[in-house]
């Protein structure tokens, strides 16, 4: 008799552990995330190449930066930006602030760099000679409609992987805005 | 032994391991433990309940102990709760250590050698998942049902009672619910009680070897074999796929290697390949000479270490293409009696032999230990990335309910080890997707499903940010980033999907006016039905259907036109469909094609106002 009442008290609180666990909320493993700040700045309209916090507008084609100040960029490499206010009615200027370097020069002879910009080509320039240089050019209004736009940068050549740097490397960016007219 | 002792004695080995695998009672869960977690929702009636627990899953097996129920009532009482589990699984792995004591003692005469044995295969590198990967308790269970029920043979062959046999047939029977390995045992009880017969240290038994029973459990055994055969047929081709012949040796040999070795031949640092195999070689020496010289003695028992080993390891052999660290678990344990008694013996005697016997056990020690913790570190770490994807998603989900979730950034072992397995479902999030282009990044297994089901197009993406239907994820580093507002930026999209869920409101705006409104997970259509989405780019691809069909709609026939162009119809019955229309080459490289789905029937349930026809699903180009 006493195995017989053994028995059913651990089968009853065998029952009420399930019945406890069943009904109870599963635990879940909580985690907290990084939420964008609800005033999250809108897109900036010039982004300096050293500055961290731009970094979310560069969306393809750049590497780190380096002295605070400039980056390398790959073959092809992107940005969005925030058209300039007015824009949308009398177009603004792109403008690519970039640096040549020497080495580049002297293994490419030149490069070509064109853009695109919502669909629509840029014409391209090509830098022959090592140094600071600007791609400028013209946007129609046409192109800047919307909160965004974004471009994407083409080089003809780029520097392929060498002496254990595994980058491909284009040239040296060091800002790139959209201006207002 | 004082009181004292006899707690250190029973104590230490539980101890060790503890200390040795302490990061894998920490660990959380990964991959296939997912799958089993998620049977527990699956059980609605008793029906299902039995379903759940004895119909053949993942490779044919049917393991109710170790996995189902495992899992089903793990599940239902703990949740997503590691540690009940943990404890579960090293309280079974500490009875499996006290019964190798035991056993070890029975064999060799040595209680030393008992402790001794458990150490070595606790410290071994097969020990590492299955003490750290939940899926893999199978294994610890069915070590713990086999060691038990020798256990039981051994108590019979000593005293006769008629009570031992029954506990040895009941855990040899409920063994087969933790793995299938567990056919194996008649064998071992054979060799168990053959080998006592022959061993001259043991008094001649004159208690009966109980040959008729063996030979029952045989039959068993074979029953088992045939039943699970039928119901689970074995692969034909893939890695399960069985291979007899000299392949088995090849796989005994590498087998060979990771039980006396570290499992993958895995090197310290500063050890060469060469210097792991010399000391794989002298161990192995160690062991046969000892093995040679207790036979040579006519210590028959020492044969059944042996035995044990190749007995528990046979039927893996075939295996050939699936060589799997864990299968080594519990074939190991055979050769650690073997060494625990060698070990014993060795240091008895005085001189070189003992310098020998504890230099081996050091050589042994130091190639299986730094792996051992190495591994089960390994597999922490495995767990803590599901947790951190599994936990950043519930806490996305409290913050932005009802919108989809998009992951960018989740790496390989993220996918393997929490997005494939589904392990979202478990906290109901139902619509996580993996950002587009991922499917480049992540390897396609021909086994599994593929990557890109689980990658949401870049266009569904576009459409979705757009209509603030979801939230968007940097996951690198462990700590989710909400990228939503600029994500949108990265995207490129060409045109409309090849794939579309009805079941997803992220595709709804695809889905013509005819469709019903989402029925949570499926979505019905009437007699007709449209929608758009992308045409293939090359020629000779397929449209698939995926879907359900009730019983109530009967044998039905489904047309489907694709810019007008009628397709051959297709029969459908009741049950889950999947359905191909090769599509026309004339559609190809098409901006997008509008599909047209017609049912030749429908029905209308009672109480329910609407026409149904079937419930989808997929349509996918491919």
């Amino acid at each position: 008799m006493r195995n017989i009442g053994r028995f059913h008290a651990v089968m009853l609180a065998a029952g009420a552990l399930w019945c406890a666990g069943c009904s109870q909320e599963k635990k879940v493993p909580i985690k907290e995330t990084v939420e964008e700040a609800p005033s999250t700045p809108t897109l900036l309209t010039a982004v300096g190449m050293g500055d961290p916090k731009a970094e979310k507008q560069l969306l393809n084609g750049f590497y780190a930066i380096e002295a605070n100040s400039w980056r390398w960029t790959a073959k092809d490499f992107s940005v969005v930006l925030r058209p300039p206010v007015g824009s949308a009615a009398q177009g603004a200027v792109l403008d690519l602030g970039i640096s040549v370097p020497g080495g580049v020069i002297q293994k490419l002879h030149n490069v070509a760099l064109s853009a695109t910009i919502n669909g629509t080509a840029l014409p391209p320039e090509t830098y022959s000679k090592e140094g600071q240089a600007e791609y400028k050019r013209d946007l129609a209004p046409n192109l800047l409609n919307g909160d965004s736009v974004r471009i994407d940068f083409h080089l003809d050549k780029a520097m392929p992987p060498a002496n254990g740097d595994m980058r491909q490397l284009g040239v040296i960016a060091r800002s790139v805005a959209l201006e207002a007219k | 032994m004082t009181r004292a002792r006899t707690a250190a004695y029973w104590t230490l080995p539980a101890l060790i391991c503890l200390a040795v695998h302490w990061q894998a009672f920490e660990a959380w869960f990964r991959a296939d433990d997912f799958a089993w977690l998620s049977l527990y929702s699956h059980i609605q009636s008793f029906s299902d309940l039995l379903s759940a627990l004895f119909r053949p899953e993942a490779q044919g097996t049917i393991r109710p102990w170790s996995e189902r129920a495992f899992f089903i009532a793990g599940y239902a009482l703990f949740g997503l709760d590691s540690l009940p589990y943990r404890v579960i699984i090293f309280a079974t792995q500490f009875a499996g250590l006290a019964l190798i004591q035991l056993t070890g003692f029975k064999l060799t005469g040595s209680r030393v050698a008992g402790l001794l044995a458990a150490v070595f295969w606790t410290i071994n590198s097969t020990t590492t998942e299955p003490l750290g990967w939940a899926c893999v308790y199978n294994e610890v269970m069915c070590a713990a049902f086999l060691l038990l029920a020798l256990w039981f043979r051994i108590r019979l062959l000593e005293s006769g009672k008629k009570r031992f046999q029954i506990f040895e047939w009941i855990t040899f029977i409920l063994g087969f619910g933790a793995l299938e390995l567990n056919l194996v045992y008649p064998a071992l009880a054979a060799a168990y009680t053959w080998l006592s017969r022959y061993d001259t240290r043991q008094p001649r038994k004159k208690t009966p070897a109980n040959w008729k029973h063996i030979g029952a459990m045989f039959a068993v055994s074979i029953v088992y074999f045939g039943i699970h055969t039928w119901a689970a047929p074995p692969a034909a081709s893939g890695p399960y796929a069985m291979h007899f012949g000299p392949s088995m040796m090849r796989t005994l040999a590498e087998y060979w290697t990771w039980s006396v070795g570290p499992v993958y031949l895995e090197l310290p640092p500063h050890v060469k390949l060469w210097m792991m195999l010399a000391a794989i070689v002298l161990v192995s020496v160690g062991l046969f000479a000892f093995l040679t010289r207790k036979l040579r003695a006519g210590f028959a028992m020492a044969a059944f270490c042996l035995v044990w080993y190749l007995v528990t390891f046979a039927p893996m052999l075939p295996l050939r293409d699936h060589i799997t660290e864990y299968y080594g678990y519990i074939p190991v344990i055979g050769l650690a009696w073997l060494g625990g008694w060698a070990l014993v013996e060795g240091w008895r005697r005085a001189g070189s032999t003992r310098i020998v016997a504890a230099a081996l056990a050091a050589i042994y020690i130091l190639m299986v230990l730094p792996r051992t913790v190495r591994a089960t570190h390994w597999n922490y770490e495995l767990t803590e990335e599901a947790r951190d994807l599994v936990a950043g998603v519930a806490r996305a989900q409290q913050l932005h309910p009802g919108q989809a979730i998009l992951l960018d950034g989740v790496d390989e072992a993220g996918f393997i080890n929490a997005v494939r397995d589904k392990a979202f479902v478990l906290i109901k999030a139902d619509r996580v997707y993996l950002a587009p282009g991922s499917e480049r990044r992540l390897t396609q297994q021909s086994d599994w499903d593929r990557v890109a089901n689980y990658v949401l197009d870049p266009s569904i993406a576009q459409q979705g940010l757009a209509r603030g239907q979801l939230q968007v994820y940097d996951v690198r580093g462990g700590t989710f980033h909400n990228i939503t507002s600029t994500y949108r930026y990265t995207l490129r999209a060409e045109g409309l999907p090849s794939r579309v869920s009805a079941a997803d409101p992220l595709t709804a705006y695809l889905l013509g006016p005819e469709w019903y409104a989402l029925d949570i997970d499926h979505r019905w259509m009437g007699k007709r039905a449209t929608l758009r989405m992308g045409a293939p780019k090359e020629p000779e691809r397929k449209l698939y259907l995926t879907g359900y069909s009730v019983d109530a709609l009967g044998p039905a026939e489904v047309k489907v036109s694709v810019n007008g162009m009628e397709l051959p119809p297709a029969p459908v019955n009741p049950g889950p469909f999947q359905l191909s229309f090769a599509l026309p080459d004339a559609i190809v490289g098409q901006r997008e094609m509008k599909v047209a789905i017609e049912v030749s029937k429908t029905f209308r349930p009672s109480n329910e106002p609407r026409d149904l026809g079937l419930s989808f699903g997929t349509f996918e180009v491919r």
